[in-house]
């Protein structure tokens, strides 16, 4: 090894320490933190415990919120994948405009999402654009509540995290050798069959890529259902935040994180082991 | 292929548009409405929510803010992240893979997750909630976005550049500063660019790190939890026009990039 490589490596340290400091520690001391029984701080004398893991499934409250976050993100999840996929197909096979197309496609993206949640509320409020607009064609009688309801809330999250989706499969389909669809057209395969057995086959790494970064913000979104939830609609973020900023059990708190964390690590860790974590990005555009 | 018109793909398409832009032009409608409220029919054209919004000192101050601390956390990102890549990309180091995803968790995890482990870990041991420590987790979430565009834009070809200056009796400090620095100008923009509007629109870490003071988007988030005001309209136009400059601005960087390349 010659001294400039050598050398080009030493740039790598200070932000390994960097990330070790502010990333890896704080994540640590999460860890110690539900495992124990009180602050570390103000030297509270310490105990071991993994009550704060039982209290999740033993109190039907937090079940019920935590089954009903994941019904919410896989619902969203499903949603975003048949919504961009169309789109997707599109601008990677039929139009010659894809990388503009992409480039307008993500401006809301760049636009803080609370603005765009903000827009929701807008449009879904009892005498908003879209209870106005239904009740003047006459599709519905009555004002329908749609906000501070779930439905507001998947609604949203969809809204968001759409782009995110899109972004993948697009760079997934756009390498899809067009000749392999010619070919199995021409041994007998109808298009759709065509489509099914070789397009849609080939495109399933854009859409795990795609379901990692639509699935994981969705479960630990807070501030949508805040905004536009009720009381049906309250997820893992809005508990986690209540426990540390109000209630003021950080230990508690930190379990519901760690489970939060540690089911993501696990999704991206599950997800790099089969398809590389580099082919999320490899095409990513923004 | 392109045989058949896909007639309902492109319908598809406009429709999927309309659904991605019709939210924000419905927020620019109504913050030049002269009403209270966000119903049609539209009563007339007003300036009045822009005073307001001016007038409003703590507004005025989140913007202050939130710019303070996009400023000064893309610079250390940047710096740190395309040291990291430089450093990274041509290493024969153990468990390179595994380094690399770990790097890449916090563009992953929810960002709750690291606002939370991140109060944590400050309240522990004692330091004070607040403008600093927001700016300390920011860069290590922007590090790895610019860690991210770095790989994909340093090639093999920049460090045989290198390689040759230091043969022709360049120091090491020297080929950096007049070799590598000037060929990855356009990527190092970039990149610092994308950490500043990450940390411009981060909001559920700095919610969690910022106690007593204001950023932008905890400014919105307090205007949208206590009820609806016009004012939330005018930020969200003067964010809309100013996320286009920064988006026509980072398109530029790319364009004299690739020209670049082809050289």
């Amino acid at each position: 090894m010659n001294t400039i490589s050598k050398n080009n490596r030493n740039l790598l340290y200070p932000a390994l320490a960097w990330f070790f400091i502010f990333f890896i520690l704080p994540l640590g001391i999460i860890f110690i933190y539900s495992f124990t029984t009180t602050y570390l701080f103000y030297g509270h004398s310490v105990s071991l415990t993994l009550n704060n893991f039982l209290i999740i499934f033993q109190k039907k409250h937090y079940l019920i919120i935590l089954g009903r976050s994941l019904k919410i993100s896989i619902i969203t999840t499903i949603f975003s994948i048949i919504f961009s996929y169309p789109i997707a197909y599109f601008l990677a096979k039929k139009t010659k405009f894809d990388r503009i197309l992409i480039i307008i496609i993500m401006i809301p993206f760049w636009i803080n999402y609370l603005i765009r949640t903000f827009a929701w509320k807008l449009l879904l409020s009892e005498n908003g654009v879209l209870n106005q607009i239904l009740l003047t064609t006459g599709i519905i009688q009555e004002p329908v509540k749609i906000l501070y309801t779930q439905t507001a809330v998947i609604l949203g999250l969809i809204y968001t995290y759409t782009p995110m989706m899109v972004l993948p499969l697009y760079a997934t389909i756009l390498k899809i050798d067009s000749s392999l669809i010619e070919a199995a057209r021409d041994l007998g395969a109808s298009r759709t069959g065509a489509f099914f057995d070789v397009t849609f086959k080939l495109s399933l790494t854009g859409i795990f890529a795609g379901t990692l970064l639509v699935f994981i913000p969705a479960l630990g979104s807070f501030a949508i259902p805040a905004i536009l939830g009720g009381t049906d609609s309250v997820m893992i973020g809005n508990i986690i935040e209540n426990q540390l900023l109000r209630v003021g059990d950080w230990n508690f708190g930190s379990a519901f994180t760690l489970a939060l964390a540690g089911l993501s690590i696990a999704l991206i860790l599950f997800y790099s082991r089969i398809f590389g974590l580099e082919s999320i990005y490899r095409n990513r555009e923004f | 292929m392109q045989s058949k018109k896909p007639v309902f793909l492109t319908i598809y398409t406009i429709i999927f548009f309309i659904y991605i832009f019709a939210p924000i032009i419905l927020i620019f409608i109504f913050a030049f409405n002269k009403g209270e409220g966000y119903n049609f029919p539209l009563q007339g054209f007003t300036w009045k929510w822009f005073e307001e919004f001016f007038k409003d000192a703590t507004a005025v101050k989140s913007i202050r803010n939130s710019l303070i601390i996009a400023l000064i956390s893309a610079t250390i990102s940047t710096i740190l992240g395309t040291a990291l890549t430089l450093g990274l990309v041509k290493a024969a180091i153990k468990f390179k893979t595994a380094l690399l995803t770990f790097l890449l968790l916090p563009v992953l995890m929810p960002s709750l997750t690291i606002g939370i482990s991140a109060l944590v870990f400050f309240r522990t041991i004692n330091i004070p909630l607040g403008i600093p420590v927001v700016i300390l987790s920011h860069v290590s979430i922007s590090m790895s976005y610019v860690f991210l565009i770095m790989m994909g834009r340093i090639e093999g070809i920049t460090l045989e550049i290198q390689e040759a200056a230091v043969d022709l009796g360049a120091t090491w400090f020297q080929s950096i500063k007049d070799i590598i620095f000037p060929v990855l100008l356009p990527a190092v923009l970039a990149g610092w660019l994308f950490s500043f509007m990450i940390s411009w629109n981060e909001f559920i870490a700095t919610y969690f790190l910022i106690g007593t003071e204001v950023t932008l988007p905890i400014y919105i988030f307090s205007q949208l939890r206590f009820g609806i005001s016009p004012k939330v309209n005018v930020i969200s136009v003067l964010i809309t026009l100013f996320t286009f400059l920064v988006i026509a601005v980072l398109f530029s960087t790319r364009n004299i990039y690739s020209r670049f390349k082809r050289i």
